[in-house]
């Protein structure tokens, strides 16, 4: 191992100790980590994006003056000076028209996106839940699926009345009825369970991760 | 008057482009070309954030702002990776090497200790939001399926035990598809709100 590669080990090795004196209730030297991983991730974005997006999408084209192509270029060029023009002056106007071109943009692909992407497919598995060929099994009916089937309508329809039901009732504190109560408790038992399986799985990746590091800290005490 | 400008564009490119979405075939060369140029602007916009934050951490070094210590390291370890990055060369071996061997470690530290503050932090939410239907769930929820991830028991030999456990496994599913449509829904009403003018980006 080279003096470069063992200087680096033990700097990625410093550091991540540093990550941990947080648990020791260290600020001074968890901030030095974490000022160290914002400022390398942000160069190293920063880098990227100006190498891979911004000079071979708006400005090389720019050489094949005055050819369409280059003349293309320029709406995005212009554009992008106005944005950057909002670093020295947060106020101004014409910042306002990439701003306001970006959100159009998006908006309309979030449109498109949402609707094919994420309700379409979501609301078609509740619906295919209930084919005919799924409830029943050599004739007799599969009451396994028929129970999931009504299970998933019913809680997607109480999870989506959870946050509804909550806002009216801090309007109307006093009117209250039984079973909307019931139904947004039900809601919130779906919304519990979720969370609760998606804990277990960030917590199981985190303590992989941990076995990783110690597995990391035992190689670099096994160099000497 | 002053967010008439945004508002506007927004709303003529949202429905120029959802046009262009629409009638797919005919309009693919236009619908290339103005996703290039949505993929600059955002890229120059995430560009001037970048240099929003280091221009704000280089005013906290001049004043002498508490904690401007955390402000200087930021600003090295900035302007280390672009000076370097920029005469190596970002795909130089000896400089993604570098990189790596700094950020994996802090990454893997960081996802390491999620571990050990997302424990305290089960223990607290019931100390915070007391004993109701949403916590005491999320407790059984998360004891169930860390005994089922683990894998210590197996249910193949009994098929019945299997069903439940199958079933138990779907119970996620109903409130993250919920949750997701709620999402989506939410997000389809912002991004019509935009398309219409009602929406204010600048806010």
């Amino acid at each position: 191992m080279s003096t470069v590669d063992l200087l680096l080990l033990l700097a990625g090795l410093v550091l991540s100790l540093m990550v941990f004196s947080y648990l020791l209730g260290d600020t001074l030297l968890f901030g030095i980590a974490m000022y160290t991983l914002v400022g390398m991730t942000a160069g190293f974005t920063f880098l990227v994006l100006l190498q891979k997006v911004i000079l071979p999408m708006a400005i090389y084209p720019l050489s094949t003056f005055p050819q369409t192509s280059a003349l293309l270029a320029l709406v995005p060029l212009v554009l992008s000076l106005l944005l950057v023009w909002l670093l020295f002056k947060k106020s101004s106007k014409l910042s306002g028209i990439p701003l306001g071109f970006l959100g159009g943009v998006v908006a309309a692909t979030l449109i498109v996106g949402v609707t094919r992407g994420t309700l379409v497919p979501q609301l078609l598995n509740i619906v295919n839940a209930f084919d005919p060929n799924k409830m029943s099994s050599a004739g007799l009916p599969n009451w396994i699926a028929i129970f999931e089937a009504f299970m998933m309508l019913v809680g997607v329809l109480a999870v989506l009345f959870v946050s509804h039901h909550r806002k009216n009732k801090v309007k109307q504190d006093a009117f209250s009825h039984s079973w909307l109560d019931g139904l947004s408790g039900f809601g919130q038992m779906f919304i519990g369970i979720t969370f609760g399986a998606i804990f277990v799985g960030l917590f199981s990746t985190g303590l992989v991760a941990l076995i990783a590091y110690i597995q990391y800290l035992v190689d670099f005490a096994r160099l000497w | 008057m002053k967010q008439r400008t945004p508002v506007i564009t927004a709303a003529i490119s949202g429905i120029v482009m959802l046009a262009a979405l629409f009638f797919q075939p005919f309009t693919a060369p236009y619908l290339g070309l103005v996703l290039g140029w949505a993929i600059i602007l955002s890229s120059v916009a995430l560009l001037v954030a970048i240099a929003s934050l280091v221009v704000t951490h280089i005013r906290f070094i001049v004043k002498g702002r508490k904690g401007f210590l955390f402000s200087i390291i930021l600003v090295i370890s900035f302007l280390g990776t672009v000076s370097l990055g920029w005469y190596l060369g970002l795909e130089d071996p000896a400089f993604l090497k570098g990189i790596q061997s700094i950020l994996i470690p802090l990454e893997n530290a960081l996802m390491a200790l999620i571990a050990l503050v997302l424990m305290s932090a089960a223990v607290k939410i019931f100390r915070v939001r007391g004993w109701s239907i949403l916590t005491i769930s999320f407790g059984l929820s998360a004891l169930v399926f860390l005994f089922l991830n683990l894998g210590f028991v197996r249910f193949d030999s009994n098929p019945a035990l299997s069903q439940l456990v199958s079933s138990l496994q779907h119970l996620p599913v109903v409130g993250a598809r919920g949750l997701l449509i709620g999402v989506a829904l939410g997000a389809l009403l912002m991004a019509l709100r935009v398309l219409f003018g009602q929406e204010a980006l600048r806010e």
